[in-house]
C-alpha cells in the first residue's frame, strides 16, 4: 500500500532532483571545457598494421574494466578487483535506490530488489571502510592522497551506510520503520551529486574518454590488445 | 608566514604548460583518482619499499598540482583541497622537481598500461621535463647531451671527420676481411634504396656493429648508404623533454634522406631512437608518415625470409633471452620481430617473464645513463631486471637497444650475473653464411665476434708502444697480453704517479688509463697528464668498471679522452678501438696519410 510522502520526504525528493539537474548541467560544462583542448594527433604511420590498429586498441582499452587480466595489476590482486566491482556496483544500487524511491516505490519495496541493492551497498561499504583503511596506513596511499580523496571516501562510505539502512528501512525491516531514513538518503544523495563534479569522484565522466584515447593511441602503436606469453 | 612570490622561472613554466596541454594530457591529469593501482608496476618501487614517493602517481602529481593550480576550477577556488597548495614557487622546489621528474622515473610507461583509469602518467613526466628544460633545469649530463646534439647533430658530440673516418675505416676492414672491392660502406649514395642511420655510441664505442651491418647489407645485394649528416638515429628531446630538439633530430634525418631520394630508412638497433624517429619526430617536427621507416631488426628479418641472406643458427649455440626495449615494446609495438629473428639466428632461445609490453625497464631508459648522479640509485632500481634475467639462465641478453646495452650491461657486473649482452646485429652476422660473389677472391670466413678476418699483413698494434695504467694486477696482465698479443709493446703502471712518471720518461704512443685507483686516482692523473708539456698529446683511452665516472672526466678542464671504454672489456673491441685511436691521432698529425 502507497501512502503519500510526508512533506520532509516531499522536499527531500525536490531537493534531489534539483541536485540532479545542477550536476547534469556543470557535468555538461565539464566535457564542453575538456573538448575545449585541441585534440592530440598522431602523425606516425600505424605500427603493427598487421596485428592491431587504433579501433581495436581503443574497444580493448574500454573493455579492460571487465577484463581483469588485461592489466598486471588487477590479474595479481584479484582481491583488489573484485572490492572494485563492488564499490562501483554499490554506487549504481546507491544511485537506483534514490530514483526508483521517487520513480517506481513498489519496486525498491520488494524483497528481491530489496536484497539485491541492500547487499551491494552493504558490500560496498565495506569495502569503503577497508579503501579508508587503506588510504590511511599506506605510506604511498597518505602521500598521494588530498583532503578531496579523503572527504570523497568518507562521503561515499557513509551515503552507502545511509543507503543500506534506508533500502532496509524501505523493505519493511521494523526496527528502521518511518520516512527519516529516506528523507535522510536523498539529502545526502543531493548533496552527492552537487558536490561530485568539483570532486575526483567525476572521474567516471572522464573514464570513457580518458580509456578511449589510450586505447587509441596504443592501439595505433601496436601495443594493444595487450600480448601476453606467459611462463 | 608569507608564501614566497613566483619566480620568473615558474611563471615561464606555467606558460609552457599552456602550450603542451591537449585533450589527452588534459584527461591523464583530472582522471587519475588516486587509487595507487600503478604503485607496483614501477620498479622503482619495487626496489625501494620504504620511499612512498616512488610512486608512479606521485610523480605524475607534481605536474597535475600545477595543472589544477592554473587551470582547474577546485584547484584555483580551493587549491588546498585537491593538493594543488603544494605548487612550486622557488627554484628550490624547481631542484627537487628535477630530482623526482628525471632521477626517479625512466618514462619506461609500464605504470601507463597499469593504469585502470587510462592515465599516461610517463607522458606526464616527460612533460615536467619537458618544463624544467625549457627554464634551463635538468641533469648536467643531460644539457651536455642536448646541447651536443643541437650544435653538432649528434649527441654524443662526434665531429664529422670522426665520423667518416670511422665509416671509411670500417669500410676497410670490410673490404679486408671479404676481399670484395664491393663490399665497402657508401657514404651519400643518391638513389639508394635505404639510408641507414645509427646511434652515435657505434661511432665512438661500438664501431664493429657497423661493420656487422655493412656485412649484411651486402651479403643481401642491398643498394644502400650512409648519409653524412642526419645519421644519428637517436634523439634527446624525447628524454628531456624538448619538442623543438626532437623535432630538429628528426627533420634532420628526414632532409637527408630526401636530398639522396632513398626509398626508406633504416634505424639501427636503438629503442629510443627508433621511437624518436619512426613515431615521435614526425609529430614534433608536424610531418606526416615522411618515409617509411623500419628497425634494422625488421629489415635483416625480411633478407632471410626473402631468401637475400643465409643463416646458421649452430653458431650462436649458448642460451640467449631477450630484454625488450620500453619504447620498441610499449610505444610502437615493436616485439615480435626480434624473437622471430632470434629463433632464425640462434639454437636456444629462452623467454624472459614478463615480457613484451610487460617487460621492466633495463633502467638506464629516459637519458638515466648520462645522469651520473642518479647511478646508485638506478642500480638499486636495476634489481628487478637483475632477477628477471637470472631467472633465464641464459648466457647471452639480447636487445636490441643500446641504451638498455649499456643499463645491461652496468647491472650484469653490479649484480656479478654470469651473462653478456649482445644485439641482434651480432648474432645475425655471426650466424651469416656468405654467398660466393664473382669478385675474383676466395671466399671469404664470416667476420664475427668470434673469428674476425683480420689483415695477414701486419699486427694492428705493430711498433706501438702502449702504457696500461691499472692498479689490479690481474686487469693489467689481461691487457698487456692483448695488446702484446696485437703487436704492441707494454709499459705498466699502478697507480696515478707511477702513471705519470712512465708517461713522462717513455712518451707511450698511448695510455689506457683506469680511474679509480688508489693514491693518485686516473681522473687527477689524466689532467696532470693533458696539462703537462711532453705528455699532453699523448692519446689517452679511458678504461673503467665506474660509468659514473665518464661526467666527471670530461668534465675536466683539458681536452677529453681519445677514447673511452667500459669494463669487462673485449679483446677484440679493445684492439680496434685503440688501433682506431692510433689510426685517428695519425691522420690528424700527418693529415695526407
Amino acid at each position: 500500500m502507497q501512502h503519500e510522502p510526508s512533506s520532509l520526504l516531499a522536499t527531500a525528493e525536490v531537493i534531489h532532483w534539483i541536485a540532479l539537474a545542477v550536476m547534469v548541467a556543470v557535468y555538461t560544462t565539464r566535457l564542453v571545457w575538456l573538448f575545449s583542448f585541441k585534440g592530440g594527433k598522431d602523425r606516425s604511420a600505424p605500427a603493427a598494421p598487421e596485428r592491431t590498429n587504433a579501433h581495436k586498441g581503443a574497444v580493448y582499452s574500454l573493455g579492460n574494466v571487465v577484463m581483469p587480466w588485461s592489466m598486471e595489476s588487477t590479474r595479481t590482486d584479484p582481491l583488489f578487483y573484485v572490492s572494485f566491482v563492488l564499490f562501483h556496483l554499490g554506487v549504481t544500487a546507491g544511485i537506483s535506490l534514490a530514483f526508483l524511491s521517487s520513480l517506481a516505490p513498489g519496486l525498491v519495496r520488494t524483497q528481491s530488489v530489496a536484497w539485491i541493492f541492500g547487499t551491494l551497498l552493504a558490500a560496498a561499504f565495506v569495502v569503503g571502510m577497508i579503501r579508508m583503511a587503506r588510504r590511511l596506513t599506506k605510506p604511498h596511499m597518505r602521500l598521494i592522497s588530498t583532503p578531496d580523496d579523503y572527504f570523497s571516501l568518507a562521503l561515499l562510505t557513509v551515503w552507502f551506510l545511509l543507503g543500506t539502512l534506508t533500502q532496509a528501512s524501505i523493505a519493511g525491516y521494523q526496527a528502521l520503520a518511518g520516512e527519516g531514513w529516506l528523507a535522510a538518503y536523498l539529502l545526502l544523495t543531493a548533496f552527492f551529486l552537487v558536490y561530485v563534479p568539483f570532486s575526483k569522484i567525476s572521474h567516471y565522466l572522464y573514464y570513457p574518454f580518458t580509456r578511449l584515447w589510450i586505447g587509441r593511441a596504443l592501439g595505433h602503436r601496436g601495443s594493444l590488445p595487450l600480448v601476453r606469453v606467459r611462463s | 608566514m608569507a608564501t614566497p612570490a613566483k619566480t620568473h622561472k615558474i611563471r615561464m613554466m606555467e606558460q609552457q604548460l599552456q602550450k603542451k596541454l591537449n585533450r589527452q594530457v588534459v584527461g591523464s591529469i583530472v582522471g587519475c583518482v588516486h587509487c595507487g593501482m600503478c604503485h607496483t608496476s614501477c620498479h622503482y618501487v619495487l626496489t625501494h619499499p620504504d620511499d612512498p614517493k616512488m610512486t608512479p602517481s606521485y610523480k605524475a602529481d607534481q605536474l597535475r598540482k600545477l595543472f589544477k593550480r592554473n587551470h582547474d576550477w577546485t584547484g584555483r577556488a580551493f587549491p588546498w583541497w585537491v593538493g594543488a597548495d603544494k605548487v612550486p614557487l622557488t627554484d628550490d622546489d624547481l631542484t627537487k622537481l628535477q630530482d623526482i621528474a628525471f632521477g626517479t622515473c625512466t618514462n619506461c610507461r609500464r605504470c601507463t598500461f597499469n593504469c585502470p583509469m587510462g592515465v599516461d602518467t610517463a607522458t606526464l613526466n616527460r612533460i615536467m621535463r619537458g618544463l624544467l628544460t625549457h627554464v634551463g633545469v635538468m641533469p648536467e649530463g643531460v644539457r651536455v647531451v642536448s646541447k651536443d646534439q643541437w650544435e653538432l647533430g649528434n649527441q654524443m658530440g662526434v665531429l664529422r671527420e670522426d665520423y667518416l673516418d670511422t665509416l671509411e675505416w670500417m669500410s676497410e676492414e670490410l673490404e679486408e676481411d671479404l676481399g670484395h672491392a664491393e663490399a665497402t660502406i657508401p657514404v651519400d649514395r643518391e638513389g639508394a634504396r635505404i639510408m641507414y642511420a645509427i646511434n652515435p655510441r657505434e661511432v665512438k664505442y661500438d664501431p664493429r656493429t657497423i661493420k656487422e651491418a655493412a656485412l649484411i647489407f651486402w651479403a643481401a645485394g642491398e643498394n644502400w648508404t650512409m648519409p653524412s649528416e642526419g645519421w644519428d638515429n637517436t634523439n634527446f628531446g624525447l628524454f628531456s623533454g624538448d619538442d623543438g630538439l626532437g623535432g630538429t633530430c628528426g627533420q634532420r634525418e628526414y632532409d637527408k634522406a630526401r636530398q639522396l631520394g632513398v626509398e626508406k630508412i633504416v634505424i639501427s638497433e636503438c629503442g629510443h631512437g627508433y621511437r624518436s624517429t619512426r613515431c615521435e619526430a614526425v609529430n614534433w617536427a608536424g610531418e606526416a608518415q615522411p618515409f617509411p621507416m623500419e628497425s634494422s631488426v625488421m629489415t635483416m628479418l625480411g633478407y632471410i625470409k626473402d631468401g637475400r641472406i643465409t643463416v646458421d643458427p649452430t653458431r650462436n649455440a649458448e642460451r640467449v633471452t631477450f630484454h625488450d626495449s620500453c619504447n620498441n615494446a610499449r610505444s610502437c609495438g615493436f616485439f615480435e620481430e626480434p624473437r622471430e629473428l632470434l629463433r632464425l639466428v640462434t639454437m636456444d632461445f629462452q623467454e624472459m617473464y614478463p615480457n613484451r609490453a610487460e617487460n621492466y625497464c633495463c633502467t638506464g631508459g629516459g637519458g638515466a645513463m648520462s645522469m651520473s648522479e642518479y647511478t646508485p640509485r638506478r642500480l638499486k632500481s636495476a634489481k628487478v631486471k637483475a632477477d628477471q634475467i637470472a631467472a633465464t639462465g641464459a648466457k647471452i641478453v639480447v636487445t636490441s637497444c643500446h641504451n638498455c646495452v649499456d643499463g645491461l650491461n652496468d647491472l650484469i657486473k653490479h649484480y656479478k650475473l654470469d651473462c653478456k649482452v649482445m644485439q641482434l646485429v651480432d648474432l645475425v652476422a655471426n650466424a651469416l653464411v656468405l654467398p660466393t660473389r664473382e669478385s675474383g677472391a676466395e671466399p671469404a670466413t664470416v667476420p664475427g665476434e668470434v673469428e674476425i678476418a683480420r689483415p695477414a699483413v701486419a699486427l694492428p698494434l705493430a711498433g706501438r708502444t702502449i702504457l696500461v695504467v691499472d692498479d689490479e694486477d690481474d686487469v693489467r696482465v689481461f691487457l698487456k697480453a692483448v695488446l702484446e698479443d696485437a703487436g704492441a709493446r707494454v709499459l705498466e703502471a699502478a697507480d696515478g704517479d707511477e702513471a705519470i712518471a712512465v708517461a713522462t720518461a717513455e712518451k707511450p704512443d698511448l695510455i689506457t688509463l683506469d680511474l679509480s685507483m688508489p693514491g693518485k686516482d686516473g681522473v687527477e692523473a689524466f689532467t696532470e697528464l693533458r696539462r703537462a708539456p711532453g705528455t699532453e698529446e699523448i692519446p689517452v683511452c679511458v678504461i673503467t668498471g665506474h660509468p659514473e665516472f665518464r661526467t666527471v672526466i670530461y668534465d675536466r678542464p683539458v681536452a677529453p679522452p681519445e677514447g673511452y671504454m667500459s669494463k669487462p672489456v673485449d679483446e677484440d673491441q679493445l684492439v680496434e678501438n685503440l688501433h682506431r685511436i692510433l689510426d685517428l691521432e695519425a691522420k690528424h698529425v700527418h693529415p695526407t696519410n
